[in-house]
């Protein structure tokens, strides 16, 4: 199978007309800035500039990306500057949801397991804490005054708390999360497909 | 407490000389040697813009306080659980979030969609993995044994209290412990090694007080704040304490905290200097909420860092994040046990020529 069906994943690709007189040395020379961040090696050769970044730094602008080439080609209309970019960011973004789907799974053996035990556990609690609650303790005049509601009587609350104290870890927050890294992957590839062709256009453009 | 006293006379800045700084003599230390850092509440720069942002930004922290300490104190018992609370965490950070957006403290603590990714992969590890842990072998198992062995005819007299002295004294004590445990970090090795990676952050944003190595953020969540939970009002209270004060720790909004706010609770300001890239400055400012706790033990400093991180701001990666603690600590033992002959480095033996 071919490695661009799926490599689009987490390389970003892209191409922006030079002006007219402007040069592949001059080009390159307005994009230099780029790659003089901390934790960036690149090399240029005639028409392409290779690029590596190693823990770059969070100012980056370009910190999404681990590297990449960069290269001016002649087309019909003119010079064109061709970039193929990788970024390890957004792979890991698009497998994470498969990671916290996994943890969802976990979480479900591991509540199978521990439902015995906890419930046993649970009873246990309920007898000791049934020695005082709250609700024994009359309500300070101070809040009393102020008007918070008064405690709930036992029995409910003692249900309550087994449950608070002896939850099972549930499997939800790990779906949940899943579904936020999906979404969080869709709006990065976007985004960032636009922040850096945006960039790159600013830095051959601007004055 | 010594900082506050020499402040007014000293520079307003560290100052580069060379490739050497100054420093700013605050006590007995000099702090900023390495890095720059700002010393002083006068030093620190306001909330730009006109006089609705500015009221907004001064009076935003204390309505938030207030008002989510009404809100637990008369909420009726049916929607006084810890679900709401969870609720209205997520709440509060998506509008801090908003906030970061509006009114930035740094344009370099930005955030970006690549911090704020491995942010949330953070957040997502504590609420998922880090909660099966736990149930094993973290909080939740010791706060069950204490429970199960405590004297509770002695506990009347705190049930009898006041709900928001309860709170307090809850989230003190809560904050106390945690002070010593992250003071601890910062001055014994072992402690430190698994502390070390949240230093490396380069920026605070809202949800970077999540990132670190698991290793740390399990030993944090062993402070026993669920021990209280037999007490669900005084425990929510105590929880929106946490929310309304300890969030501003990471967060990249420019406040202008009221002089009394910043001087009993920790503001962005202690905890970006804790976070500097100066070494001394980290030593100061351990406290997750009450800063008049630094202050009585003499490790509070007023100021603030915007270059933050260790190793000049090196960002490390999540892996070296998840395996930096074990590496580093096994490079230590083996320079400190390795036999004199592999530390002195001469060659034991010449190759034949």
């Amino acid at each position: 199978m071919n490695a661009r069906f799926i490599d689009w994943i987490w390389h970003v690709r892209g191409s922006l007309a030079l002006a007219p007189e402007q040069s592949s040395e001059e080009a390159f020379d307005r994009l230099d800035p780029l790659f003089r961040e901390t934790g960036t090696s690149h090399e240029r050769i005639s028409d392409t500039l290779v690029f590596r970044k190693k823990d770059q730094a969070a100012q980056d602008k370009m910190s999404i990306f681990d590297g990449g080439v960069l290269q001016i080609e002649k087309g019909a209309a003119g010079r064109v500057l061709r970039y193929h970019l990788t970024s390890r960011a957004l792979l890991f973004c698009f497998l994470a949801p498969l990671l916290f789907v996994g943890i969802a799974q976990l979480t479900m053996v591991v509540t199978k397991l521990q439902k015995p035990s906890s419930e046993a556990a649970g009873k246990a609690a309920d007898a000791k804490k049934a020695a005082i609650k709250a609700a024994d303790v009359p309500m300070n005049p101070i809040d009393k005054a102020l008007g918070a509601p008064a405690p709930e009587k036992p029995g409910k609350k003692g249900a309550d708390e087994v449950k608070g104290r002896n939850k099972k870890p549930s499997s939800t927050p790990a779906y949940v999360f899943a579904a936020i890294f999906a979404t969080l992957y869709v709006a990065g590839r976007i985004l960032e497909d636009r922040l850096v062709r945006r960039l790159f256009r600013k830095r051959l453009l601007g004055a | 407490m010594t900082p506050r006293r020499d402040i007014g006379q000293l520079p307003v800045e560290t100052r580069y000389r060379g490739d050497k700084m100054d420093g700013i003599r605050v006590g007995k230390r000099v702090i900023g040697t390495q890095a720059p850092v700002i010393v002083g509440w006068e030093n620190i720069p306001r909330v730009e813009g006109g006089p609705v942002k500015r009221f907004v930004f001064t009076w935003f922290q204390p309505t938030m306080l207030f008002a989510l300490l009404a809100f637990w104190f008369y909420a009726p018992n049916s929607i006084a659980k810890a679900s709401t609370a969870i609720g209205i965490g997520i709440g509060v950070k998506v509008l801090l979030l908003g906030l970061e957006w509006v009114n930035p403290r740094y344009e370099s603590w930005r955030l970006t969609w690549k911090e704020l990714a491995t942010d949330l992969f953070y957040v997502g590890l504590g609420y998922t993995l880090l909660r099966i842990i736990d149930s094993y072998i973290g909080s939740d198992v010791m706060v069950e044994a204490i429970q199960r062995s405590f004297h509770w005819d002695k506990f009347r007299w705190f049930m009898g209290l006041p709900l928001l002295v309860q709170a307090f004294l809850i989230s003190f004590i809560f904050d106390f412990g945690q002070y010593w445990m992250h003071r601890g970090m910062h001055n014994w090795y072992p402690l430190w090694l698994p502390h070390s990676v949240h230093h490396y952050i380069t920026q605070l944003n809202i949800n970077k007080g999540a990132v670190g190595n698991p290793v740390e953020l399990f030993l944090i969540g062993l402070a026993i704040g669920g021990f209280f939970d037999f007490l669900p009002r005084a425990a929510l209270l105590a929880g929106a304490f946490g929310l309304a004060i300890g969030t501003y720790q990471h967060i990249n909004v420019r406040f202008n905290s009221p002089r009394w706010w910043r001087f009993l609770f920790n503001t962005t300001e202690h905890h970006s200097l804790h976070h500097s890239q100066d070494y001394e400055a980290t030593r100061s400012n351990y406290a997750g909420a009450y800063i008049f706790i630094d202050r009585i033990f003499g490790t509070c400093i007023d100021g603030e860092a915007e270059l933050l991180g260790m190793e000049g701001g090196r960002r490390m990666s999540i892996r070296e994040q998840m395996t930096y603690p074990f590496t580093e600590g096994w490079k230590t033992v083996r320079v400190r046990y390795a036999r004199p002959a592999l530390t002195t480095g001469e060659p034991t033996m010449v190759a034949a020529e």
